[in-house]
């Protein structure tokens, strides 16, 4: 499994602390946020690929931290997690541009997948970016 | 219940009450006044013909007893007064009167009461005779005319006497006239067949004989004859009574009318008049009974529904209530059961790190670990089954795979089925299209069949279900059980709102009819039959709704 960066972002301390040692266990660089805006901050200073995000926490919820994260860094990937079944925020969510939503609780081992398919997908669109600029150098001759 | 029943039996009676006092009074008042009127006009009619017959006959009797009078003293005055006491002379002046046979026989006295002449019948009984005591001579030379009463005599015959003297009061001529002409002029002054028409004098005694052989004067009669000098009209209940006086009103001629002998036409219009407002009195009633009736009827019937709406919102209500609350909870659960799982997983991980010669029991916690991880899915799989419950108010309309929906309702009831024995046997068609309705609804409407029919059958019963694509292009759910099925009276009422079955405190008596309402909502139909096998069938017939069909 390929390296990448997660940003787990989540109110509650043992659940971000419990997933970061996993996460890390296998291999990915993790950092952690235990808000909407602290994750906003994370993704400007850091170069991250999928987001982890909690629908439901005070303050700014997962929806509107979503809503942010598109605006600020559109290739950069968002898998939902949620503990309430409503399919209406999964929904919402997926209209916003996340790759998927997660229902807790969930296994490291289907979370993760979720996680690699969602960083394959940010890889594959920035290779066909990288090539599309490639063609219009090329193209261009300076 | 017999709180309700007296409640629109008062109603029924209010109305009724309403019905009568707006119809039948007001018809009934106007027949009354009807009745009156004609009656009235009736009266006054034969008041009307009373006068004009009494007047009438009372002029004809007066002229008659005038010519008599005219007539003798004309004679008087005619002749020289030797003439009268000369035999001969009277009876030649007697053949000269008597034409027409009124006058029976002529008497002539001198001033002295002594007969002179006399020609008439009875002239043996006369001859020689004095009269000077006699009343009629005597007022006579007083008052120069005299008009006796009525009286038989020994003639036997009714008669009167008219008597007049010469101005020199040297002798009295009288003449007998036969009264009978009176009896049948009279006679033809009858009104009906209980009138009377009669002439008394002023001592009420009868000059002609009352046309119904009455020899008593009543209290009217009494009353009228003591009203001195005037003619009158005087109505009683039952008759009409006309009075005329005569002759100086030495004589009163009464008419007596019965009112009832010329009601005949008043009568008919009456009975007539009678028979339709009985008519109309009856229809009124029968129509205001069965108004009643029918809007008690009708009131009955939607406070029923009433009542059973109220009970199906708080139903819902209830049951939406219910949802949220087990979404909250299940939401809440969800998290400390994600921070076990990965805890445990956590464990599980850094568990093949330690050396299996330090760590005794390893495996039992690997397999601990493992009953964490098992039991946590086990609690996940309630709370989403929670979540996915309270997901069901929203009305909204999904997409709905039946076979998919009928499984997800049996999961609802598998442990009670499974609890009493009951084999559920599924039939399933593969190829059912998917349609777009209200999921939650549906389901609603099946698990309450689903708990009928394990309530039907009890411990060791069998319980059907089958989904097919059925009258072209309807989804069918069949839920049929081999309980004891339903009796046929009650097959009509079974979708009826508080018709049960169960005992009191088992049912509402409502699932059968939010079912039904339910159905009906989604374009759909719900029926009740008993299989030929014995058991109740239910059918659930749905339309199959596609986006495009949707718009």
């Amino acid at each position: 499994m390929n390296e990448f960066n997660v940003l787990v972002v989540d109110d509650e301390d043992d659940f971000r602390e419990v997933t970061t040692k996993r996460l890390t266990k296998r291999g990915l660089k993790v950092w952690d946020a235990e808000s909407g805006a602290k994750a906003l901050e994370i993704l400007q200073e850091s170069r991250i690929d999928v987001v982890l995000l909690d629908v439901k926490m005070p303050g700014m919820d997962g929806i509107e931290t979503l809503r942010h994260i598109r605006n600020l860094k559109p290739l950069v990937e968002v898998v939902l997690l949620t503990g309430h079944a409503s399919v209406d925020s999964g929904i919402e969510g997926m209209k916003l541009g996340a790759f998927d939503y997660l229902m807790k609780p969930i296994e490291l081992e289907p979370l993760l997948e979720k996680l690699a398919d969602a960083y394959e997908k940010k890889r594959l669109r920035e290779q066909k970016i990288e090539m599309a600029q490639m063609k219009k150098h090329m193209s261009m001759p300076s | 219940m017999e709180r309700m029943k007296k409640y629109y039996l008062a109603i029924i009676r209010r109305l009724l009450v309403t019905f009568f006092c707006l119809s039948v009074v007001p018809i009934f008042g106007f027949a009354w006044i009807m009745k009156g009127t004609v009656e009235e006009t009736n009266i006054i009619k034969l008041e009307k013909l009373a006068s004009t017959t009494v007047d009438h006959n009372a002029q004809l009797i007066s002229a008659f007893l005038k010519e008599k009078q005219e007539l003798l003293q004309l004679l008087v005055s005619l002749n020289e007064e030797g003439a009268f006491f000369d035999q001969k002379q009277v009876e030649k002046m007697f053949l000269a009167i008597s034409g027409n046979g009124d006058i029976v026989d002529l008497l002539v006295v001198d001033a002295d009461g002594d007969q002179q002449s006399y020609v008439g019948p009875y002239r043996t009984l006369v001859t020689g005779k004095n009269y000077y005591d006699a009343a009629w001579f005597k007022e006579t030379m007083l008052s120069g005319i005299h008009v006796s009463h009525m009286f038989s005599g020994y003639r036997n015959v009714p008669h009167f006497v008219v008597a007049v003297t010469d101005p020199l009061k040297g002798f009295v001529l009288r003449a007998t006239i036969n009264s009978s002409i009176f009896n049948s002029l009279l006679h033809s002054a009858q009104l009906g067949p209980k009138s009377d028409v009669f002439i008394v004098n002023r001592a009420g005694e009868f000059q002609t004989p009352s046309l119904l052989q009455r020899t008593e004067l009543n209290d009217t009669e009494n009353l009228l004859l003591a009203f001195d000098r005037r003619n009158e009209t005087v109505i009683t209940a039952s008759e009409v009574y006309a009075t005329r006086w005569l002759i100086n009103d030495h004589w009163l001629l009464i008419l007596k009318a019965d009112i009832g002998d010329s009601l005949d036409f008043y009568l008919q219009i009456r009975n007539r008049v009678i028979l339709v407002v009985a008519v109309i009195i009856a229809l009124s009633l029968a129509g205001a009974t069965y108004t009643s009736i029918a809007l008690a009827r009708r009131l009955e019937k939607a406070d029923k529904e009433h009542a059973a709406n109220s009970l199906q919102f708080a139903h819902v209500e209830k049951m939406a209530t219910i949802g949220r609350l087990a979404a909250g909870i299940a939401h809440e659960i969800n998290n400390p059961l994600q921070m076990i799982t990965s805890q445990a997983g956590w464990i599980a991980e850094l568990l093949p790190d330690e050396d299996p010669a330090q760590v005794k029991n390893l495996d039992e916690y690997r397999k601990s670990v493992e009953q964490i991880r098992h039991h946590v899915k086990r609690a996940g799989t309630i709370t989403h089954r929670l979540l996915g419950f309270s997901r069901k108010i929203s009305t909204e309309n999904d997409r709905v795979q039946i076979n998919e929906l009928v499984e997800e309702t049996l999961s609802f009831v598998q442990k009670e089925a499974e609890n009493n024995n009951i084999t559920v046997v599924k039939n399933y068609a593969d190829d059912l299209p998917p349609t777009l309705t209200d999921g939650p609804q549906v389901q609603q409407v099946l698990l309450n069949l689903l708990n009928n029919a394990l309530d039907a059958v009890g411990p060791r019963g069998v319980v059907d279900i089958r989904t097919s694509l059925c009258a072209g292009d309807r989804l069918c759910i069949e839920i049929g059980d081999n309980g004891p099925g339903i009796r046929p009276e009650d097959l009509k009422r079974i979708f009826d709102p508080f018709f049960t079955t169960k005992e009191t405190d088992k049912g509402t008596g409502l699932g059968l009819y939010i079912s039904y309402n339910i159905v009906k909502k989604l374009d759909g139909t719900i029926s009740a039959e008993n299989k030929k096998g014995g058991g109740a069938l239910f059918t659930v017939r749905l339309p199959v709704v596609t986006l495009s069909r949707q718009g």
